[in-house]
Parts: C-alpha cells; structure tokens; sequence
C-alpha cells in the first residue's frame, strides 16, 4: 500500500467543498461538483473496505507526521475493524445526501459545500488516532451543521441551531478537558508529551482510580450529549425538526455516531478502571434512554420528531451494549451503530419526501398515502420495519446481540430495555396505519400528490437494498468488527 | 555604550519626530502614513537584524533595555500592530486634519511599548507605559468634535491617570522598602523581607490595581467598553491589540521576575481576579447590541485567559500567555480593523447593521468569521493553538502540586463556550439572516490598503493556527528569556 488512501479521503472532500464554494453563479455545477467530491471518496472507501485485512487486527493504512512537535502532536490516521464501517457510512451517507438534496434551489453551491466539509470533519474523527486530532475534527463537524440547519432549516431554525451548538460544544470542551487530563496523566508515567491514542492506551492501566473515575465522567458526558442520552437529548428533537432532510440523515446517520465512537475509541481503553466505575451509569441512562425514547415517539404527532426520538432509544441501544463490556455487547453496539445509520437515514428521507409532497408532516392530518405514493410507502415501510428490527433486516441481529449480551451480563434486568422492542413496534406500526393505510385524508391537497422523483428514488433504494443484504448476511459487517473489539475488550482487562 | 539594543526604538522616534516635518512640505496624508509604514518598517528590520545576527542579548546602559527573545517577540509583536494600524488608516483618517500629528502618536504609542518590552527597571517600565497612555489620550480624542470621542477620551484619560498614579506609589513604596528599582535586583530582595510584609503588600495592591486598570481586569475594567466604542476604530485597534498588552508584558516582568519569590502570596488573587474578568467579560459581551462594545467585552475575557498565565506562572504557562497575546493581536486588532473597514462604506457600529454581509461582501464576512471563530478558539485557527497551550498550563502544573489551578482551565474552557455564543451570532447575521428589505444590497466598495490590513491578519490567524508549531518555540524561548 503506497497510496496514502486516507488522507485522500479528507483531501478530496476539503477541495470539493472549495470547488463547490466556487460555484456560485451556476446551481447546476455546484450540484455535480459536489456530487462528484462526494463519490470519490465513496470509492475510495469501498477500495480501502476490499484492501483491509479482517485478520490482521489493529491499525491498518496508518499514516503519521509530527505536526506540533513541542506539544506531541501529531497527524496520526489509520482505521481498524470500528471505525472501517464507520468510514463507509459517512462516505455513502454524503454522497445519498447530496443526491437526495437535488432539488434544493436556495443558495444551492454553500449547501453542497457545507454537505462535503461535514464529511470532511466526520470521516476525520472516525481516522484520528491523536486526541488533538481527534478534537480538531470533532469541532471542525460542529461548524457545518450549525448553518445547515440555520440556513436551509424550518421556521424554529434559529432557536434549534444554537442550541444544537451551545449543547455540543460545552460537552466537546468537557472532552478537552479530559484529553488534556490524560495527556499529561500519561506524560507522568511516560515521561514525554503526546497526544498519540495508542501511547496514552498503552499506559492507562497504571493511572490512578480516582483520576479515572473523574476523568471519565468527563469524557463521557462530553460523548452522551453527542450521542445524545437521556438526559441531555433536549436538543436532538429540535434540531432534527429543524433541519433540512440532508442534515437530519447527517445529523443522525453520522453525527450521533461520533458520540457513541467516542466511547468505544477513547472512553473505554483510556480508561478502563474509570469504565467499570461507570458502567452502572452507563446501563441505567442507556435503559431510560431506551425506554423513554419509545415512549415519547408513541405520543408525537410530527413525523420527524417520532424519527427524532426513535434515534435516542436506538441509540440506547448501542450504550447497552458498550455497557456490557463483552465481547457480543461491544460488536454488536457497533453493528448498531451501523445499522442505524442506514435506516435512520431511510427515515429521515421519508420524513423529507413525506413534507415535501404533502406539505405536512403531522401524522394526524395524513392517511392513505400508499394509494397516492406505491413507491413512497413501500421505501417507508422497509424502513419502519428494519427500525423496529424485523428480522432479515439490518436492525435485527444487532439488536437481538445486544439484548443476548445484556442478558448474560446483567441477568432479568433485560426486561426492562426489552419492553421498548413492544413499544417501538407499537409506535411504527401505528404511524404506519396512520401515514400510509386506511382511507385517503381530506386535510391536505392530494391532488397533486407526486411519487418519487429519480433523485429521491436512487438513495432509498440503495439503502433499502443495503439494509436487506447486512440483515441477510450480517457477517459481511461483523467480520470487520469482532477482532477490533476484542481489542477494546483486552484493554478493559476483559474477559 | 551599546545602541544596538534599543535601534527599533532609535529608528522608531526619529520618524516620529519628522513626521509633522515632512508635513510642512507634503500634505498628503496617504505619503504621511506612507512613511510612518517605513519607519515601522525599519524598526522591524532592526529588531530581526539583531536576531539574525546571533549575538545574543543586547544590553543598554548597565541593562536598563535588554534586547533578549523576551523583549524582541513582544517588540515585532508591538510593531505588527502598529503596523496593521497605520496601513488601515491610510484610508480610515483620509480627509481629516492633523494627520501627521495622528501618526506620529501612534509612533511614539509604539515606541512606549518598545521600551516597556525591553525594560528591566520598574521606572523605565513606568515611563515607557506613560508614553504610551499619553499619546493613546491624544489619540482617542483623534476626532476632537465627535462627541463620544471626547467622552471616551476624557474618561480614558482619568482612569489612565489614576492609574499611572497607583502604579507610581506601589513602584515608590517597592523602592523605599528594597533600595532599588531593577527588577532582578528587587526579585533577590523580596523573599527576604519579613519585616516589610505589610508594606510590600500594600505596594502590591497597588500594582495590581494600577497595571488592572491597564489590562482592562475586573473591576478595573468599566472604562474598556466606552473608550473602545468612542475612540476612531483604527486607534481601538491599537489599544486592544497593543497597549492593552504592554500591560501584560508589565505585569509578566513585574510578577514574574520582581515577585516571583512571595508567588505564594498573591497567586491565588490573581487567579480570582482572572476567573472574575473573563467571566464578567464574557457574560457583559453576550447581549451587546454595539459590535465594538461586544468586542471590547471580549477583549477584557481575554485579559482574563491571560492572566491565567500570570497566575501558573510556569514557564509553560507563559509560553501560553505569550502566544495568546501574539495570537490576540492578530485576531482582536484584525476583528477592530474590519468594523473600522465597513464603517469606510457607511456600515455601522451595531451587530444588526451586519445583517446579509455575506451578500455584499464576501471577503469582509469570511475574514470576520475567521476571526471571530479564532477568538472563540475554534480549530485549526491561532486562537484554539493559544488556547490550548494556555489552559493545559494549570493542569500541568496542578500535577505537580497546586491541584486547585486546574479550576483555572476549567473557567477558562466554560468561557470560551460561553463566548462562542456572541460570536457565532455576528457570524449568523453575517450569513445566515437576509437583508433587510429597504437596506441597499450592492456589491460593497472597500479600500484596498484597509483590506490588505485585514488579510494580513485573516493569513496570520489561519496560518499561524495550522502551524503553531514555529510559534510556539519563538514563545517558548521568550519565557525562557523572561526567566533567565
């Protein structure tokens, strides 16, 4: 391997966003710029997916400069078997958005450009293997998102995104801290700064108890917010209500998972003793996520906002699962991650097609649509199904580990976070029933209802296509996860 | 003797003092500023020849003006400044009177922070800070029939002048008790007077009230805002990126190397005061409806960042003071310098007058963003870089012993969240709301020197933040200097 394959990843969507940029004058350009920035790295992606070796373990394509040499900094990438799928999610993610997105006319090249420096910022979290690195990435993600959705986003936009902000950034701060805890923590024992993971890694067994426990409660608030949890996932709804249908699949197919990656990349090896301290929290705030984003999605009325919710309790899920410590709740929490990228972002589309043809997206107001929309209903049902893990989906195996794992480790309590496969049940088949069966609603002009135009079409049907194929052969995903785990799990003196 | 050492100021003075000269024969006021460009030029030469040259410090008069890594930093620092400054206003003072007189204050403001950098002695250090405030008075009131310009400057002038007065009496008590006024001979002296203790301490309160007034620290800090807001932009500029930070190099040289023998003595009240001004600083900035209030607010949040550095005072800790005050001179002068830009074309001095800038001028709304971003500290720009090597100073040294500094970060980063808050809101009228319905929406006209200024600063932030690392060695052996 010659070819510094993943630094190009974040070359190419760096000079795609100010090619795009450039593009003021002609939409048309900007939209094929973009579209072109974004499949490259898409390639790019599926390339490195063929070259990684699933065996070999650890760090692949690595690259590594010394950037700030004083403060141990270095520009440090490489991927292992958790963040392999990762980088491919955020690679497709972008470049259905920006196919999905086809249509938007307002100020079009700074939308597609913003779509491109996201992905930069993401894909860079997801290779960082320096925590300077890694938070530099973790900021530069935060910009994008503010003004999609201030810009491009709903009536409430303003009030959403700079809470949306406000909430991320305390916690990433919050996270600074603790990065900046470690580093000199792992300075005293090894007696040189550096920012690198694996050398702080290496030595996070020899910190003290105490430092642990603080310095994780740090990291992992700045990590919960992000993913989000119960009780810091006030601003998830808004935001997603807010945000035009591209950012909401970035925001939850990607941003959400950088919350969750966080943990599993730094929380858990840095500092294991700090984790097993912690594991109370994280299973109880993981079930009350769960169980009460179930909850609020059966009472909302918005279908978005039912989507919004239905993340944080997925996204409970992949926190269970990394609470068992094991090594079926760790891969397992990982595939989720996965697979709730891919049909969270069929969801999100949805919620896009569904406002845009209808004008609303209150559930009570709409019925009847799958006469109107054959297309539209059938993408939504795949969609509404693999979300409440059908199996032969992608939701399934994921979520069926996590529970076997949770029941190993924690024994009945399963019952609880088990409840929430009923409710989510409950809350999609409902909606369903409400949006797409029964007689056609008189409250919105269905006179002109449109099915599905070609760009709408070609992303929920590779993701359709993609949630079906993982649901049938989930080895295809785990094969790259469970020996990256087992790392993690070595680490967290495992079993 | 040898001159070598105090060349910048030298070269500095001189074209001060031929300025209104030249005036007699050339009127021109764009030729004027031309000049002073070349004066400050040439000082800048001097300082980088003398570093070029590798001979080490250069000492004047028995080491009254040292010429170290210490004093040379903060010199070119000083002279970017003054720099920027007088390149903005070729355009910003056209058409007014007393040009000459105009550069020329801001000459000898320059050669004041000169002499402060390169002080060893407390009344040279003193003398030097005069210079500088007086001609900063004459300044503010640049515009003397703008009434909020002399308001400004009156009110500058007596709190200045208070000031200069405590620090005159906290410098006079130190000399009564130790006999001398230079700095390391005093440093020697000072853990050594027991029998003093309450004098000294009296000298201290003074100081500290004295330079407080000067670095804007709560609560010393009510005169910033109106005297930022009233004077013309161009010379705010110059008080927030320069001055401002003379009176940190007074307080570095002052704390650091004076009293560096009783730290354990005023640590902690540096510290309070640190936390309350950038606190203070920041809550005061969040609903500023003037965008030079919002910036001046912020500057006295950054004054708090600083003083974290005076507190920790570790070498480390330094480094990072030094580099925020490097890295804040270009972002705070750069922000001042495009308030003063816009203003050229009838933009006013309120955050709403920013509404869909974005639209009529690309560069001026992206170079503010830049700026305003970095003095947030977002990555990769200089202001997270300073940031980062200034707030991981306390817990490094909290490691070793005083754990309660690490409270200091902790204020620190709370801070700059609170902070990002009024800055992203300019950046959100800037791009994110529409012009407003009756607002003219042509393309905006903007000077080119005054944009060159700006770009000078936008390169500096960007650049100096993806490559820190050069930076952080030049503060690094500027600490170094302070201590040795």
């Amino acid at each position: 391997m010659d070819i510094p394959i993943l630094s190009l990843l974040l070359l190419f969507p760096l000079i795609g966003a100010v090619v795009t940029f450039l593009m003021g004058k002609n939409p048309k350009m900007a939209k094929i710029s973009a579209l072109v920035f974004s499949a490259i790295p898409l390639v790019l992606s599926l390339f490195m997916l063929t070259e990684y070796v699933q065996t070999a373990g650890g760090y692949q394509f690595e690259e590594s400069f010394s950037w700030i040499e004083t403060l141990g900094i270095q520009y440090m990438l490489g991927v292992d078997g958790i963040s392999v799928p990762m980088v491919f999610l955020s690679t497709l993610l972008v470049f259905l958005a920006v196919i999905f997105s086809w249509d938007t006319d307002h100020r079009t090249h700074q939308y597609m450009a913003l779509l491109l420096v996201l992905e930069l910022g993401v894909l860079g979290v997801f290779m960082a293997l320096d925590y300077f690195l890694f938070y530099i990435f973790w900021e530069v993600v935060l910009i994008p998102m503010y003004f999609l959705i201030s810009v491009w986003g709903g009536p409430r936009r303003s009030y959403a995104a700079i809470k949306f902000f406000i909430y991320t950034h305390i916690a990433s701060l919050a996270m600074l801290l603790g990065i900046f805890a470690l580093y000199f923590e792992a300075e005293s024992i090894n007696g040189y700064y550096s920012f690198s993971m694996q050398e702080i890694n290496a030595v996070s067994p020899l910190f003290g108890l105490t430092f642990q426990i603080v310095v994780f409660g740090a990291l992992f608030f700045g990590f919960a917010v992000k993913m989000p949890s119960f009780p810091f996932h006030t601003w998830l709804p808004d935001a997603h209500v807010e945000a035009p249908t591209a950012g909401s699949v970035l925001l939850a197919g990607l941003l959400l998972k950088m919350g969750s990656y966080g943990i599993i990349r730094v929380a858990l090896p840095a500092l294991p003793d700090g984790a097993h301290e912690w594991q109370w929290v994280m299973v109880i705030l993981a079930i009350l996520s769960i169980v009460y984003g179930a909850i609020m999605c059966i009472g909302q009325k918005d279908l978005k906002k039912m989507v919004a919710y239905s993340s944080i309790s997925h996204m409970g899920i992949v926190m269970l699962g990394f609470a068992t410590f094991t090594e079926i709740g760790l891969a397992a929490g990982v595939f989720q991650m996965f697979s709730h990228g891919l049909i969270t972002a069929v969801l999100f589309m949805m919620c896009g097609v569904v406002q845009h043809k209808a004008g609303t997206r209150n559930i009570p107001r709409l019925g009847g649509l799958a006469a109107k929309m054959p297309f539209a209903a059938t993408f939504m049902m795949i969609g509404f199904l693999a979300s409440l893990g059908l199996p032969g989906m992608v939701g399934f195996v994921p979520e069926f580990s996590v529970f076997t794992a949770t029941f190993d480790a924690f024994g009945w309590l399963l019952l609880i976070p088990v409840c929430s496969v009923a409710l989510t049940a409950a809350y999609y088949i409902w909606a369903m029933q409400r949006t797409l069966f029964g007689p056609l609603t008189t409250q919105v002009d269905t006179e002109h209802l449109h099915d599905l135009y070609w760009f709408e079409t070609l992303p929920l049907a590779v993701l359709s296509g993609l949630i079906i194929l993982f649901g049938m052969f989930p080895a295809l995903v785990l094969d790259y996860i469970r020996p990256a785990v087992g790392t993690v799990l070595g680490l967290l003196g495992g079993i | 003797m040898d001159y070598s050492a105090i060349y910048p100021e030298i070269i500095l003075a001189l074209f001060a003092i031929a300025l209104p000269a030249v005036n007699l024969l050339v009127e021109d006021s764009k030729f004027l500023a031309g000049v002073s460009l070349a004066g400050v030029g040439l000082s800048m030469l001097a300082v980088f020849m003398h570093f070029y040259d590798g001979v080490g410090p250069a000492v004047f008069d028995n080491g009254l003006l040292v010429l170290d890594d210490f004093s040379g930093l903060f010199m070119m620092v000083f002279l970017s400044v003054a720099f920027i400054v007088i390149l903005a206003s070729a355009k910003f003072i056209e058409g007014e009177k007393h040009a000459a007189e105009y550069y020329c204050l801001i000459l000898l403001a320059t050669v004041g922070m000169l002499l402060v950098a390169a002080s060893t002695d407390l009344f040279v250090l003193y003398v030097g800070i005069e210079i500088t405030s007086i001609s900063s008075y004459a300044l503010v009131a640049f515009r003397k029939k703008d009434i909020r310009g002399t308001e400004a400057a009156t009110k500058y002038f007596i709190f200045g002048g208070l000031s200069s007065a405590f620090t005159l009496f906290g410098i006079s008590l130190i000399y009564g008790i130790t006999g001398t006024t230079s700095f390391e001979e005093v440093g020697a002296l000072v853990g050594t007077l027991d029998a003093y203790k309450e004098m000294l301490w009296l000298a201290l309160v003074m100081v500290i009230v004295g330079f407080g007034f000067k670095v804007a620290m709560v609560p010393f800090h009510s005169w910033a805002p109106d005297v930022y807001e009233g004077a013309p932009t161009t010379i705010t500029a110059m008080l927030a990126a320069g001055s401002k930070k003379m009176g940190f190099v007074a307080m570095f040289k002052f704390f650091l190397v004076a009293m560096l023998a009783i730290k354990a003595d005023w640590e902690i009240v540096v510290a309070v005061l640190a936390i309350l001004t950038m606190t203070v600083g920041n809550l005061a900035a969040l609903n500023q409806t003037s965008i030079k209030r919002m910036l001046a607010y912020s500057s006295i949040a950054q004054a708090g960042y600083i003083l974290i550095a005076v507190a920790v005072g570790t070498e480390f800790a330094v480094t990072g003071g030094i580099f925020h005050i490097l890295t804040h001179a270009f972002m705070k002068g750069g922000a001042f310098i495009v308030v003063a830009t816009l203003a050229t074309v009838a933009i006013g001095e309120k955050i709403a007058d920013y509404k869909g800038l974005a639209k009529r001028s690309n560069f001026m709304a992206f170079s503010m963003t830049v700026l305003l971003f970095s003095l947030a500290g977002i990555p990769p720009l200089a202001g997270f870089a300073s940031k980062v090597v200034l707030f991981s100073s306390p817990i490094q040294s909290g490691v070793a012993g005083a754990e309660w500094m690490i409270w200091l970060s902790v204020a620190g980063i709370i801070n700059s969240a609170i902070s990002l808050y009024y800055y992203a809101r300019v950046v959100k009228y800037m791009y994110v709301d529409e012009l407003e319905e009756d607002a003219p929406s042509e393309k905006l006209k903007l000077p080119k020197s005054m944009m060159a200024a700006v770009a000078i600063c936008v390169v500096a932030v960007i650049g100096i933040g993806v490559f820190p690392e050069f930076f952080i060695q030049l503060c690094r052996d500027a600490a170094t200097a302070l201590f040795a």
